[in-house]
């Protein structure tokens, strides 16, 4: 026979209804917050995890954002290609037109007024804007790309975004690309930035050319371009020269097949992006519904358990009434 | 015929010395640390006359207290388990709780932001305002820094105040327990009931147990000895060794804190104890402090270290653009090599000395975008920045600063975790001890109340063994008449 003196009966009534109500309180605070992980001792794995995955959410948050920034200057480029390869069509048609002997002087005065329109209405479009940044001046965006020479004083800056983790792509074309050159794409002389850096001070610094403008500005008024192009349009008409003109006609056919190409190049950057889009948004639902997984409470789980713990409180409460209430000397009156 | 009386005599004295211990039983039901007693009762000398033995009532030879030495033992060591883990789970739960980051905005989703607002700069770095949010968010990031080193820093000198305090405790208990063993000699010296002074010295020595694992016992000249486990005597009889606290300076602080504690007896000031208590408070207490909190700190110290440095190598390495000026080769150098946090020269605190560079606090256009020199467009640096986010820059390159980070929360939730457990466990344990020692030491009011009936029938009955050798007193008296 266990012998049950005073106090080691109160002592373990007192403990089971402490535990109790700590169990209690426990469930009550997460049916409060409904968050079963409350604090990073609740369950430390599934809470880092959850703090990680909610910086994933974040960053891919911020992808979006960039991606809509990428959009919005890659559909301005699109446009501009657009009104570029309409102008430049109109400008063969006349060329064509004008390079046979059929018309007189007179009349290729008035198409070369035409011309001259068309060459300032190209110089607009290469000085188009988004917000307070010219598009087509590469990294140095605050500056007009094109004076009314028709000269680049731009650099060959290729402005990359983030759109998805590790993803870069390019959100402008450089007026060189547009508007200058047979060749399509010059190679770049500026590095890319050394992303694998920081770890230690001695990582070199990456080789600059200060003077690579300068080379480049030279190096493109030698070449041809959109603008020599129609004034040299001009200038034939003006002379009266079909000769001219008629050599002419094969430069803007192959002008006209560059801006298409690079059409394409920047429908393809913008399906991209919204493809990237999609594809972060489903990734959003899964990782959130993961990270509720993790963190939330099991509503109906949490609340099963309150009642089954104050079901529990109010067994021990009414063992305790009798338990306490009564001893020996009740019986002898 | 006198025999009867002085039987009956010595019956009620029985009775009523028995009826006195279960009166002081019941009052002192709930007494902290009582056991109960009883009269210690026999069968009183037997005299020999005319060849009969003939009995001579009872005889009272003592109160006994019923102790429970093995019990006492082991519950001394369950208070001792439970108090280091009970210590452990209260301070790290206020570390755990510099890190929760399940409701508010912690260091984590800060610098989170901060890399963001980043890739935001990238996507326009032109803008004024862009610059002016990774600034404010690179000021969080210093604040958040700065708050958790403090706090915990807060937390170790918590630790070094509370050793302070419980010495006075525990040097209080050692002199209370060593005038408690000066009584007891006192009164068995002169023959009397020491029971009470017993459970008093019991619930002493239980206190003491709070702080360390204790162990006693009576040496061969019957002096009372307790041990301090792997420490050395505390006392001896009616010595005490005192216990104190100095604070060390930085060159050999125990945790890399100036001011931090060490414990030593008083009487030999040069030998430091510290290290020697293994379980209880004290140990729980110096164990947060070197251990857990040292380890944060310097998890810590080595997250901003590393933020630090590698933002700055690539910040240093940009081009600072400024509207109407051009950059030409001579002065480029004027506008690169730019910090952007204030260089550290090491690891060591650097959570407390973090700061923005000079340069980046005067004026925002010292926050870098271009790899290349006048060009307001490039983004190059603020995307590289932005990718440090996700470079393995930790633990010889295999994790970014943001897994180092989230591993030292993961640390501080598991052994949280772990305590609280632990913690549990040892309560159950030491509920368990005490309701073993209780149930036999502790009062029954039950038992109290039927044993009082027994007595007062005893009483009863020896009253009447009096009454009855009255009238046979009576009768022998009256036969003369």
């Amino acid at each position: 026979m266990t012998r049950v003196s005073e106090n080691s009966n109160s002592a373990s009534l007192q403990f089971s209804l402490e535990k109790t109500k700590e169990r209690l309180e426990d469930l009550q605070m997460k049916g409060s917050s409904l968050k079963k992980v409350r604090r990073p001792s609740d369950n430390p794995v599934s809470n880092v995890e959850a703090m990680s995955l909610g910086s994933v959410l974040a960053d891919n948050q911020q992808f979006l954002r960039n991606s809509d920034v990428a959009l919005l200057h890659l559909n301005q480029t699109e446009q501009c290609l657009d009104q570029i390869s309409e102008i430049l069509l109109k400008a063969k048609d006349l060329a064509i037109q004008q390079s046979s002997d059929f018309y007189d002087q007179d009349i290729r005065k008035n198409v070369s007024n035409d011309i001259i329109q068309m060459r300032n209405q190209l110089l607009a479009i290469s000085n188009r804007r988004v917000g307070n940044k010219y598009i087509f001046s590469g990294f140095n965006t605050l500056k007009i790309p094109f004076d009314l020479d028709g000269n680049y004083t731009g650099d060959d800056g290729k402005i990359k975004l983030e759109i998805s983790k590790d993803f870069f792509i390019p959100m402008n074309l450089t007026g060189k690309e547009v508007f200058y050159s047979d060749q399509l794409v010059a190679p770049s002389n500026i590095p890319e930035p050394d992303l694998e850096t920081p770890s230690g001070e001695d990582s070199e610094t990456p080789a600059r050319d200060l003077a690579s403008n300068n080379d480049l500005e030279s190096r493109f008024h030698k070449r041809d371009n959109l603008f020599s192009q129609l004034t040299t349009l001009i200038s034939a008409l003006e002379n009266n020269d079909p000769k001219l003109v008629q050599d002419l006609l094969e430069k803007f056919d192959s002008s006209i097949s560059r801006i298409i190409t690079l059409r394409t190049r920047v429908g393809s950057l913008v399906n991209t992006a919204m493809t990237t889009r999609s594809q972060i948004e489903t990734e959003n639902v899964d990782k959130e519904a993961h990270r509720s997984k993790l963190t939330d409470a099991d509503v109906a789980e949490l609340f099963s358990d309150i009642t089954k713990q104050q079901q529990v409180l109010r067994t021990t409460y009414q063992s305790g009434k009798t338990m306490l209430n009564q001893t020996l000397l009740d019986f002898l009156r | 015929m006198t025999d009867i009386l002085s039987i009956g005599k010595s019956g009620l004295g029985a009775s009523k010395k028995s009826m006195e211990v279960a009166g002081h039983n019941v009052a002192n039901a709930n007494t902290e640390g009582y056991s109960r007693q009883r009269v210690k009762q026999t069968t009183g000398v037997p005299i020999t006359k005319d060849g009969l033995v003939m009995g001579s009532g009872a005889r009272v030879h003592g109160v006994e207290r019923i102790d429970a030495k093995h019990i006492e033992q082991r519950l001394a060591g369950a208070i001792t388990s439970h108090e280091y883990n009970h210590e452990r789970l209260e301070q790290l739960e206020q570390v755990e709780s510099i890190f929760n980051e399940t409701e508010s905005e912690g260091l984590n989703k800060i610098v989170n932001k901060f890399f963001n607002s980043f890739r935001d700069l990238a996507n326009q770095p032109e803008n004024e305002t862009m610059r002016s949010v990774v600034r404010d968010n690179a000021k969080l990031i210093v604040k958040d820094f700065n708050r958790i080193r403090s706090t915990l820093d807060e937390l170790a000198r918590g630790v070094d105040k509370r050793l302070e305090r419980e010495m006075v405790n525990i040097n209080q208990i050692s002199n209370h327990l060593a005038d408690i063993n000066k009584k007891i000699t006192n009164i068995e010296a002169l023959g009397g009931e020491s029971g009470d002074l017993r459970d008093q010295r019991d619930v002493a020595i239980r206190s003491l147990a709070e702080y360390f694992d204790v162990s006693t016992y009576t040496d061969n000249k019957n002096h009372f000895i307790v041990n301090a486990e792997g420490v050395g005597t505390i006392i001896s009889a009616t010595e005490v060794q005192e216990l104190a606290v100095k604070g060390q300076p930085l060159e050999t602080s125990p945790n890399g804190m100036s001011g931090a504690v060490e414990i030593y007896f008083k009487n030999r000031p040069s030998g430091f104890i510290s290290d020697k208590f293994a379980n209880g408070k004290l140990a729980s207490l110096l164990k947060v402090r070197n251990v857990d909190l040292r380890k944060m700190q310097t998890d810590i110290d080595q997250v901003a270290y590393t933020l630090t440095k590698s933002v700055n190598a690539i910040h240093s390495k940009g081009f600072i653009y400024k509207p109407g000026i051009s950059i030409e080769g001579e002065n480029a150098g004027e506008y690169t090599n730019v910090n952007f946090f204030k260089d550290l020269s090491s690891s060591e605190n650097a959570s407390t000395e973090m700061s923005l560079s000079d340069e980046v606090q005067e004026d925002l256009a010292n926050i870098v975008t271009a790899l290349a020199p006048n060009a307001p467009g490039d983004n190059r640096i603020a995307l590289a920045i932005s990718k440090l986010e996700n470079a393995k820059l930790m633990a010889e390159g295999t994790s970014t600063i943001e897994d180092q980070y989230l591993k030292s929360i993961g640390h501080v939730g598991v052994q949280t975790g772990k305590a609280r457990v632990d913690t549990e466990q040892s309560e159950g344990l030491l509920a368990q001890t005490r309701a073993i020692k209780e149930r036999i030491t502790g009062v029954s009011i039950d038992e109290e109340a039927a044993n009082m009936i027994k007595f007062q029938h005893a009483y009863e009955a020896s009253a009447k063994v009096l009454k009855a050798a009255d009238d046979m007193f009576q009768v022998v008296l009256g036969i003369k008449r």
